[in-house]
């Protein structure tokens, strides 16, 4: 055995369950572990644990009756941003090899060594770490953990704040590791990962192992279990049932765009020559990070300094102020949205008429009655965002704007949101969101922008999902 | 978001940091025993030598990073000009009294905060942060918690700048409507600052947790940058030692001003 424990216990504070009841759990040299679960199951505690971070760096309460914890270990972390202390590249890449205590004159050596073996190449690795993509930022974090020579190399879902091409390069520079290389695995895009591991996991939402087998197994017996607890699965897209609503296409222009262009200062980030965006449309909006896509979203909102036209039902919006009352707008970080104490107060607040009628009947609609009291920090992911959409819909405007509302959730929490937009969409409304997923375009949206370089590179009509099998038939 | 500035690197650049660090508190130390205005004017050049030819800077960047000092330099003066005591009147006007030892002992702070300010700027402008933690470990034997700390904390500026603007648009969008006097201070304190507070505690947290996943330890290490005195060092030693002797000399030998002590003279 490389690493595992036996019969773990584990309690967070002011829980009141133990997240782990006598878990068992061995990984053998050389085993690619894949850990699969719903969001909250603890999957991510246990990579702590079995990576020794908890209890050394994480004070978590534990009791474990035997545990294997290799000597060296490699950590890599979901957020790019939060696991490098150093500003440049070869200083991060140092920092490990100091912490080694390796000599000075061999550094810049291994610096080049391990950063070849991730696929980064710099002529000087002087580079500032914030000038990389975030792809690239943890293609180096992999770098220096496996300049560590670890034995057992823990991924905490390192993917999840990528777009498609960043998880790719990922996936790719991970898969050319060496062989023997002994890892454990946390990751929601189960499509790359399914091939390259022996073995899976699988847990249910409190934290007990379900299945433990290899992926073809798991895959053929335990896909109902899978779609019950909202795990990713490859495939899932095609059996999700999307409940889509009639279309309500009937060519009525709810908002026309002329000339827009949004600055930074005197920068240009995005411009649009022009759009009509008509009711009930769904627009997806994608393209690479850093592509203009927030920044076109926050200029139809007026956020930004814009030139150009924007008008909404044949009104022209010059302020925030004014398209307030006409577009929704939701956020990337929906607790940036929240300013009073309860979820209750939230919604009441740009309310004026009618508030608690209206904000109990959106709150049993919404299954978030029982939280009312709660203040909005203390909600899950999936409801904060929740929260944050039924707060900008305050004024009953017929436009959403969402910043990539569906990012880092598990198959529960996206569909049960994607199937909320849908059902605001067959009301009436017309959402723009920007996205990463190719999923969400090919099953939800009427029509996809592709920003590239601060421009609208392309504009298409999207047969959606249904359509397309009727269209089948009739062929 | 970009926060770092383009360069050349100088000499003052060569410089050990730490070295840097104590022998400007010294310097800043004993500006505070020159009492000759004449002599304080001339030392002034000093710095501002470096300053304007030494940093590696752009101009402009520098010509916009003395208006300020200007305004401190007109500011600490006047008050002392314009309110402070002496005899030798030489024009009053209500509260304001400008006498001789008033102006004299206005300009001499105000050519005293303006070494200082100067001093500071030849500091910031030439020494990367990451090269002074390196050094406090080296030569001043800091613990590696601390200074590798620092060094993470200095990445994390930016993150906030970047998600104080985000804060800002998202409430804006909100349409939080503003509370009028005190209220508006305790309003925005918890608008801004527990969001602000609560993300940079948890990413503060994970990048702690990812340092000691990287094996993060107080104990012995070895350094990337090996930080040593050099003759860069003594350079600039020699540089003030020279500079003052000549600025001394010049004050007493060819003074501008009449007062040769701005203190009391009873």
């Amino acid at each position: 055995m490389r690493v595992g424990v036996t019969n773990l216990r584990v309690k967070y504070a002011g829980a009141s369950e133990l997240l782990f009841n006598d878990l068992t759990l061995h990984i053998e040299k050389g085993e690619k572990v894949l850990l699969l679960g719903p969001s909250g199951c603890g999957k991510s505690t246990l990579l702590q644990v079995l990576s020794g971070l908890i209890p050394a760096a994480v004070p978590v309460p534990m009791k474990v009756e035997e545990k294997m914890i290799p000597e060296s270990t490699g950590y890599v972390f979901q957020d790019p941003d939060a696991q490098f202390c150093m500003p440049y590249v070869d200083e991060e890449m140092a920092f490990v090899l100091e912490n080694r205590a390796i000599p000075r004159s061999e550094m810049k050596g291994l610096i080049n060594t391990y950063l070849d073996k991730v696929g980064l190449h710099f002529d000087d690795p002087h580079v500032e770490i914030a000038t990389l993509s975030q792809g690239m930022k943890q293609r180096l974090a992999i770098a220096s953990v496996l300049s560590l020579e670890p034995d057992v190399l823990y991924l905490d879902e390192p993917t999840a704040l990528l777009d498609p091409e960043g998880t790719k390069d990922v996936w790719e520079t991970i898969k050319k590791i060496d062989d023997d290389q002994t890892m454990v695995i946390v990751e929601h895009k189960v499509d790359h990962v399914i091939d390259f591991v022996d073995r899976v996991v699988l847990f249910d939402d409190s934290g007990t192992i379900l299945a433990d087998s290899d992926p073809e197994t798991i895959l053929s017996f335990y896909k109902h279990k899978m779609k019950e607890f909202g795990i990713w699965y490859p495939g899932i897209w095609k059996e999700h049932e999307h409940g889509l609503k009639r279309e309500t296409k009937n060519a009525l222009s709810v908002m026309t765009i002329e000339d827009l262009k949004g600055f930074k200062g005197k920068k240009c980030l995005v411009e649009l020559p022009e759009a009509v965006i008509h009711e009930g449309e769904w627009i997806v909006i994608t393209g690479e990070n850093g592509a203009g896509k927030s920044s076109l979203l926050l200029s139809i909102m007026q956020v930004l300094k814009t030139t150009g036209d924007v008008h909404v039902d044949g009104k022209a919006l010059h302020s925030i102020k004014e398209a307030r009352e006409k577009l929704a707008f939701v956020f990337q970080n929906p607790e940036f949205q929240f300013v009073t104490n309860s979820v209750y107060d939230e919604l009441a607040y740009s309310m004026s008429e009618d508030v608690q009628n209206r904000v109990t009947t959106w709150l049993q609609n919404y299954e978030l009655l029982n939280h009312q009291h709660q203040h909005p920090y203390q909600l899950s992911t999936g409801q904060k965002r929740k929260l944050s959409v039924g707060t900008a819909l305050f004024g009953n405007q017929r436009i959403l704007l969402l910043d990539e509302p569906t990012f880092g959730q598990d198959a529960k929490n996206t569909f049960k949101l994607l199937e909320y937009f849908e059902d605001l969409r067959s009301k009436g409304i017309t959402i723009m969101m920007v996205t990463h997923d190719p999923n969400i375009v090919e099953t939800y949206a009427t029509r996809e922008w592709i920003i590239s370089k601060g421009r609208r590179v392309s504009d298409r009509n999207v047969n959606r999902g249904e359509e397309a099998v009727v269209h089948a038939v009739d062929s | 978001m970009q926060l770092t500035l383009d360069y050349n690197e100088t000499w003052l650049h060569r410089m050990n940091p730490a070295f840097k660090l104590v022998f400007f508190l010294f310097l800043f130390l004993g500006l505070l025993f020159i009492h000759n205005p004449n002599i304080i004017t001339y030392v002034t050049l000093l710095p501002l030598i470096l300053v304007a030819f030494f940093t590696g800077h752009k101009r402009k960047l520098l010509l916009i990073l003395m208006i300020p000092f200007l305004l401190l330099f007109v500011s600490s003066s006047s008050s002392m000009i314009f309110f402070g005591q002496g005899t030798t009147t030489w024009w009053k006007w209500g509260l304001i009294h400008i006498t001789e030892e008033s102006f004299y002992r206005g300009l001499h702070i105000g050519f005293r905060a303006l070494n200082f300010a100067l001093l500071g700027l030849i500091f910031a402008l030439t020494t990367r942060p990451v090269l002074l933690f390196y050094s406090l470990t080296q030569q001043l034997k800091v613990p590696p918690r601390f200074a590798y700390s620092f060094m993470a904390a200095v990445r994390i500026l930016p993150m906030m700048v970047e998600e104080f603007q985000q804060l800002k648009n998202a409430l804006l969008v909100r349409g939080v409507k503003k509370e009028k006097g005190w209220k508006r201070i305790t309003q925005s304190i918890t608008l801004y600052a527990v969001p602000l507070l609560s993300q940079s505690i948890r990413r503060a947290h994970r990048i702690a947790v990812a340092m000691e996943s990287k094996q993060f330890h107080n104990g012995k290490r070895t350094y990337y940058y090996e930080t040593r005195l050099s003759k860069f060092d003594g350079l600039f030693v020699l540089y003030i030692v020279l500079g003052v002797v000549t600025m001394v000399w010049l004050g007493l030998e060819v003074p501008t001003y009449e007062i040769t002590d701005v203190r009391n003279s009873d």
